[in-house]
């Protein structure tokens, strides 16, 4: 069993509710992710796609969605042509209520050797959800300009 | 196989200033740290614990490195669980950037052994301390309030 290649856990001050809203919302994530939108209607079995600028950056499947707990999907990096030759990893988000809030893990496996979408993704998480709990406890996002 | 180590990264609306202070002064450690608090005076050298308010001590070791608001190296030793303690030193390194409209943390700790259940301590307390941390500097107040 190898462990999973990235794994970020973050509490925040709000409710199993709210957060998946702001993960699931398109308009919402728009806000906080360093100006991504996330479309789907999050069934399983459903396409999920991340556009920035009117452009596909990632093609993802719903394969677990338990509002407001769980959710799982397949993430394809297309942007890329590197990324773009690699197999499909999986995103999966754990919602737990934690004290008076929540604690939100993400996990995000399943990557070939030498995937240069690690990497990537490594170093974009820790951006998009510091992001997100800046913006579910005080209403403003971090305000990074991001390079295209 | 790689060695144990738990790297967390997380940004912050404050200045390295505001960022220093929170880790490097007692009272704002306790606010964000579960009641704890690092016993220090902040010289490369120094002797460094981590002491609950009554008294016990959970953490001790020295300071290895320090750049004012930029980076402080820890040689970092559990002191309230012989299993913990047994597996001797573990080294943190705590690094503060200047990003793009926030500060970026850097949190790395790691330990010379093939397995370490220190390590696996550390990977479940730390996003709790720096979660805190994090509403602290931003909202005034921390996510998880000690009971």
């Amino acid at each position: 069993m190898s462990k999973p290649e990235f794994v970020y856990i973050t509490y925040i001050k709000t409710t199993p509710e709210k957060l998946w809203h702001a993960l699931t919302d398109k308009a919402f994530t728009e806000k906080y992710w360093f100006c991504c939108s996330l479309t789907s209607d999050w069934k399983v079995g459903s396409r999920m796609h991340m556009d920035r600028d009117g452009k596909v950056m990632n093609e993802c499947v719903i394969l677990e969605s338990n509002p407001p707990r769980r959710m799982s999907y397949s993430w394809h990096t297309v942007f890329d042509e590197e990324m773009k030759k690699e197999k499909p990893s999986r995103v999966t988000y754990e919602i737990e209520p934690a004290y008076d809030g929540v604690k939100l893990t993400v996990i995000h496996e399943g990557f070939a050797d030498g995937s240069t979408t690690l990497p990537s993704i490594s170093t974009g998480w820790p951006l998009v959800l510091s992001s997100l709990k800046s913006i579910l406890e005080t209403g403003q996002p971090l305000a990074f300009t991001v390079d295209h | 196989m790689s060695k144990p180590e738990f790297v967390y990264v997380t940004y912050i609306k404050t200045t390295p200033d505001k960022l220093w202070h929170a880790l490097t002064d007692r009272d704002s450690n306790v606010l964000y740290w579960f009641g704890a608090y690092q016993d220090c005076d902040w010289k490369v050298g120094s002797p460094w614990k981590i002491t609950y308010p009554d008294g016990r001590v959970m953490d001790s070791g020295e300071i290895l490195e320090l750049v004012p608001q930029q980076r402080i190296v820890i040689k970092w030793r559990n002191e309230w669980n012989e299993e913990l303690k047994a597996e001797g030193f573990s080294r943190c390194t705590i690094e503060i950037e200047q990003a793009d409209g926030a500060i970026k943390l850097t949190v790395i700790h790691a330990i010379e052994r093939e397995t370490s259940k220190f390590i696996g301590a550390v990977s479940g307390g730390w996003p709790k301390i720096l979660s805190n941390l994090k509403s602290l500097l931003e909202t005034g107040t921390v996510a998880l309030p000690s009971k």
